[in-house]
């Protein structure tokens, strides 16, 4: 068997294989994988890494889409110490280069192609032989080498890779499923996507757990999902606020029959309004409804269960575990006394060392305190609440976007000036969406015309809902634009 | 006919050639067709067809086929 003692994750997954060798691990459509065979699968892809001259170091770009080969190849990476760079197979091209430009990967895997020459082999090109425990590695691993690199979204729009250990993403499992309390028993049903911090790390804990993996397409098809949830008699799942909003408004309270079976439900990366927090309540008066505050830098930072913190359902939680700690800080970065608005810091096993280029690291740490840009206060009793974004990224439905990102591709169709805003979704979904203020200056476009040709350069959620005509964009005198004059 | 204009619609929303949008398409069978998607598909074809899909069906509208359907019961008069 794989022998991985830098990688606590694996280490745990590899226990599972020697106790409970039979026990499901993943469900992939038909396909379903215990946890000996799961191993035995990580060992072969680890042996098949390589065959192709790929050693402790190099990295990886892994187009994260949801196959058991994924999973194979993810951990088969950390084996060997390969650094593992997770993409959405659903990113434009343009970043899907720069990122590679950056990390400047020896192999692609999966659907998506990059520039620069290096090799792409897709999942099923894959040839994995009959030996599944691979030649020992020549240098010491250790548990703070870089495991993955994700990527975030930039104040500016660029891309920022946030470099996790093996170290940081085994404890955020461990104080993730400490309090949600995933245990071997539980079977859950992943409908995020793996290119995120969340449904990455959903996987993580689940197999950290020693419990069963439902891997499920996206949430889109309900009674698909539903009946997955019938099935497989799944016991939890992770949503984001929108997914939430969505099964509301197109089942009702349909999901309220599986609250019986259900031991969690997780919840995060954006804000969920109170009623909606106690409609769930209601809903799954049994259930754990957990939802945690937390950045791809620093995953799971806090969490609040909503039944045990009734009292409190506007906080955003308190730390994790007895491993992490929040505090809010000045721009100095002097802590600040109870219900005092600063910036939320946090720091703890979890909290990623630095970003991949050395000038994203700028201002991004007060010592070992990771600055998170959002901007609160915490109570006498150690809640803490947001009250505002020191960033400006949009969040919508928990896809961060850089309003740069928008407005440049509005300015490139001749627009004189414009600026993006976020602003509440009309429908109620998503949290917030973009709006954008323009200036037209000569051009004869229109609002329907701009939309349609933003089409087929941004992802849909980056395109504005809501538009206005403006005279003139606000700026500082050094030509930044106040958003905040926007907004107001 | 409303078949088509229906198709157009589904694929201009999520921004995929109409030759992708086949009767038997699903919601979640293309990465395109996610959540996100399936909400803008219902409000976009909401607001060009002047019709308003009642909430007890929202649940069942999973493919291209049951939304073609759906939006022939409530515009009998269009097609």
């Amino acid at each position: 068997m794989i022998d991985t003692p830098h990688s606590p994750v694996l280490c745990e997954i590899v226990g599972h294989a020697q106790c409970t060798p039979d026990k499901i691990a993943l469900v992939d459509g038909t396909q379903r994988v215990s946890y000996a065979r799961l191993v035995s699968m990580i060992g072969a892809t680890a042996v098949y890494l390589q065959s192709l001259g790929l050693s402790a170091g190099d990295r990886i770009l892994l187009t994260a889409e949801k196959e058991v080969e994924f999973v194979y190849l993810y951990f088969a990476a950390h084996v060997l110490g390969i650094v593992n760079v997770v993409v959405d197979a659903a990113s434009p091209q343009e970043r899907l280069d720069y990122i590679a430009g950056i990390v400047k990967p020896r192999v692609s895997f999966g659907s998506r192609q990059v520039d620069g020459g290096c090799r792409a082999i897709r999942f099923e090109e894959m040839a994995l032989g009959d030996t599944d425990v691979p030649a020992a590695v020549n240098r010491s691993l250790a548990a703070t080498d870089v495991a993955d690199v994700m990527f975030t979204t930039g104040t500016t729009g660029a891309p920022k890779g946030v470099c996790l250990s093996h170290a940081n993403i085994a404890g955020s499992a461990a104080n993730t499923n400490g309090f949600i309390g995933t245990c071997s028993d539980d079977v859950e049903a992943l409908a995020l996507p793996l290119s995120h911090s969340f449904g990455l790390g959903r996987l993580r804990c689940v197999l950290t757990a020693g419990g069963t993996l439902v891997l499920v397409g996206n949430f889109a098809n309900l009674k698909s999902f539903f009946s997955v949830l019938e099935s497989e008699r799944v016991t939890g799942f992770g949503m984001v606020p929108a997914v939430w909003q969505y099964i509301k408004r197109l089942s009702g309270r349909r999901i309220a029959k599986f609250a019986d079976q259900l031991h969690y439900i997780e919840m995060g990366s954006a804000a969920l309004p109170v009623e909606d927090k106690q409609l769930l309540m209601e809903l799954f008066p049994t259930t754990r409804l957990c939802m945690h505050y937390g950045l791809t830098e620093a995953s799971r930072a806090l969490f609040t269960e909503f039944h045990s913190a009734a009292a409190v359902l506007q906080s955003v939680g308190r730390p994790s575990s007895g491993l992490v700690e929040a505090c809010v800080m000045d721009e100095q970065g002097h802590p600040l006394a109870p219900g005092i608005d600063g910036e939320i810091c946090v720091r703890g096993n979890m909290v990623c060392r630095s970003y991949f280029l050395p000038q994203d690291n700028v201002d991004a740490f007060h010592g070992d305190w990771f600055r998170t840009g959002d901007w609160g206060h915490r109570d006498e009793d150690g809640n803490y609440y947001l009250t505002g974004r020191k960033k400006e990224l949009i969040n919508v439905g928990g896809e961060k976007v850089a309003p740069q990102t928008i407005e440049d591709a509005i300015l490139a169709l001749g627009i004189a000036d414009c600026a993006c805003v976020a602003v509440a979704d009309p429908q109620g979904v998503l949290g917030e969406v973009p709006k954008a203020y323009l200036v037209r200056g000569k051009s004869a476009l229109e609002i329907a015309d701009i939309k349609s040709r933003l089409a087929g350069m941004l992802p849909p959620h980056e395109i504005p809902v809501l538009w206005e005509w403006v005279d003139e964009i606000p700026r500082t005198a050094s030509g930044k634009v106040q958003r905040l004059k926007l907004k107001s | 006919m409303m078949e088509s204009r229906v198709k157009e619609i589904i694929a201009r929303v999520l921004n995929v050639p109409l030759d992708v949008i086949t009767d038997e398409l699903s919601s979640g069978d293309i990465p395109e067709w996610d959540s996100v998607g399936n909400l803008a598909i219902i409000s976009t074809l909401e607001e060009e067809l002047q019709v308003e899909f009642p909430l007890e069906d929202l649940f069942d509208l999973t493919s291209v086929e049951s939304i073609v359907a759906e939006v022939n019961k409530l515009t009998p008069s269009n097609d």
